[in-house]
């Protein structure tokens, strides 16, 4: 995809979001091995679960930077979702434990800096739990929903 | 101004480093250009060391220096350090960027240094309300690490409790996202992206900050509103559990933002959630290169 097309995209959700009934993109950052097995498991269970959500796909929360998370809100999402392995359970041994020191604080920052905390959301759901991962979703959905004044922070685009 | 006894200590200390050879590079103070500055002096020749300094209006932190190639070189260095200063230093040690072998510290006892644009209108006086915050809040008036003490002749900072170190932290954190955010966005509004802040800190030593990077290109370069918080946001985080609370970011910056609101903040946070404090022990891991088993889990579902 071109440069020019990304960039359309990126501002496609705020024009819906403007336009009236209140479509609010959220993003979910998740590990290869649990999270994204976990929603696997749901498609191929055949639940439903709300489509306002983008699944992102990587090796481990611990590779997931809190600059994505950052730049996710710069590019108009509503909400993000950091998801991985329960603690113990992680491929790499430790990397949910070492990410979960860090979101700890970078939560804290954020709130810091004036971002509404049900803004951003962590769980751990492992690849059995998809009945877990579509509540986790459709209840973070609908409270995204429910705040739709609620959205500014100071990295998206006025 | 004559030498002082603080002065001429310092100076002894120096000359025997030099001339045994033990340091071959001497970092540290000396009287600038009125008698309200003091500023940075690299003494590498014996006869150089009358210059070196310290009074109340010695402000830098001169740990900023040891993460350059340039002093790097020299390999065996000596510095003069404040409490706060000397922070950084074991900071650093534990980070692996300097080896403990390769310096030599001299800690100076500081009871506080005058706030500059105080000392620049002429006050001498270090009292609670003329010096810095950092000040206030000082557990480490005699570095918890030093080779060589330099006792000070001031007299010791009385608190009265009057003056409240960092209020405005207190004051935000009760204040609602959408008032948070404004005042943040009223903040960084000012910010030009000079990175001054980068550049005075002790510990942001990286050789390609974030911001350089620019495949992809993560932080809008430009100083608009959207890249400046970003940025801010990223300073901060890379330093949360790491600041060792010097101030020098706020004193470099030139829009005056009140960065040292964000930097203590979350040193309060880890210290609350990690029962860590920065720059204490040169033995001790750092806090996000370690964690624990039973570590905050509230926040997640």
């Amino acid at each position: 995809m071109e440069d020019k097309d990304l960039k359309k995209e990126n501002h496609v959700d705020v024009k819906v979001a403007e336009a009236g009934s209140y479509d609010p993109r959220i993003i979910a950052f998740v590990c290869n091995w649990c999270t994204y097995s976990g929603a696997d498991l749901a498609g191929t269970s055949r639940m439903k679960y709300s489509d306002n959500v983008r699944v992102i796909k990587l090796p481990c929360t611990g590779r997931i930077d809190p600059l994505f998370i950052v730049e996710a809100f710069k590019k108009g999402a509503k909400g993000v979702l950091v998801s991985g392995c329960h603690p113990g359970d992680c491929h790499y041994t430790s990397g949910n434990y070492h990410s979960r020191r860090k979101y700890a604080t970078f939560r804290d920052l954020l709130g810091y800096f004036g971002v509404d905390l049900d803004r951003v959301e962590f769980s751990w759901v492992s690849a059995s739990e998809g009945n877990k991962w579509v509540s986790v979703i459709n209840e973070f959905t609908d409270k995204i929903k429910s705040m739709p004044g609620k959205s500014t922070d100071i990295f998206t685009k006025k | 101004m004559a030498n002082t006894k603080t002065d001429e200590k310092l100076q002894k200390i120096a000359k025997d480093l030099l001339e045994s050879g033990e340091v071959s590079l001497i970092i540290g103070y000396t009287k600038g250009s009125n008698s309200q500055r003091m500023r940075p002096l690299f003494v590498t020749r014996t006869e150089d060391a009358d210059k070196l300094s310290f009074s109340p209006n010695a402000v830098q932190d001169l740990a900023v220096f040891l993460k350059k190639a340039e002093v790097k070189k020299f390999g065996k260095i000596g510095i003069v350090v404040k409490g706060c200063d000397e922070k950084a230093v074991n900071a650093l040690i534990q980070e692996y960027q300097i080896s403990r072998d390769n310096i030599k510290i001299i800690g100076v006892e500081c009871n506080g240094v005058i706030r500059q644009n105080i000392a620049d209108k002429g006050e001498t006086n270090v009292s609670e309300s003329t010096v810095y915050d950092k000040c206030l809040i000082c557990e480490e008036h005699i570095p918890v690490l030093y080779d060589f003490l330099v006792e000070s002749e001031e007299p010791k900072l009385v608190l009265s409790g009057k003056v409240k170190p960092y209020s405005e932290i207190a004051r935000l954190e009760s204040m609602s996202s959408e008032e948070k955010n404004a005042f943040w966005a009223n903040e960084f509004d000012k910010c030009i992206k000079c990175y001054a802040c980068r550049q005075a800190c002790p510990l942001c030593y990286c050789s390609r900050c974030i911001v350089e990077k620019n495949t992809p290109q993560w932080i809008d370069t430009n100083s608009e509103e959207t890249g400046n918080a970003q940025w801010n946001l990223i300073r901060a985080y890379h330093l949360s559990g790491r600041c060792i609370g010097c101030g020098e970011c706020e004193r470099a910056c030139p829009v005056n933002i009140p960065l040292m609101l964000i930097n203590e903040k979350m040193a309060i946070d880890v210290y609350n959630m990690f029962g860590y404090k920065s720059g204490l022990d040169i033995n001790a891991k750092p806090v996000f290169g370690v964690f624990s088993e039973n570590d905050f889990n509230d926040f997640i579902k």
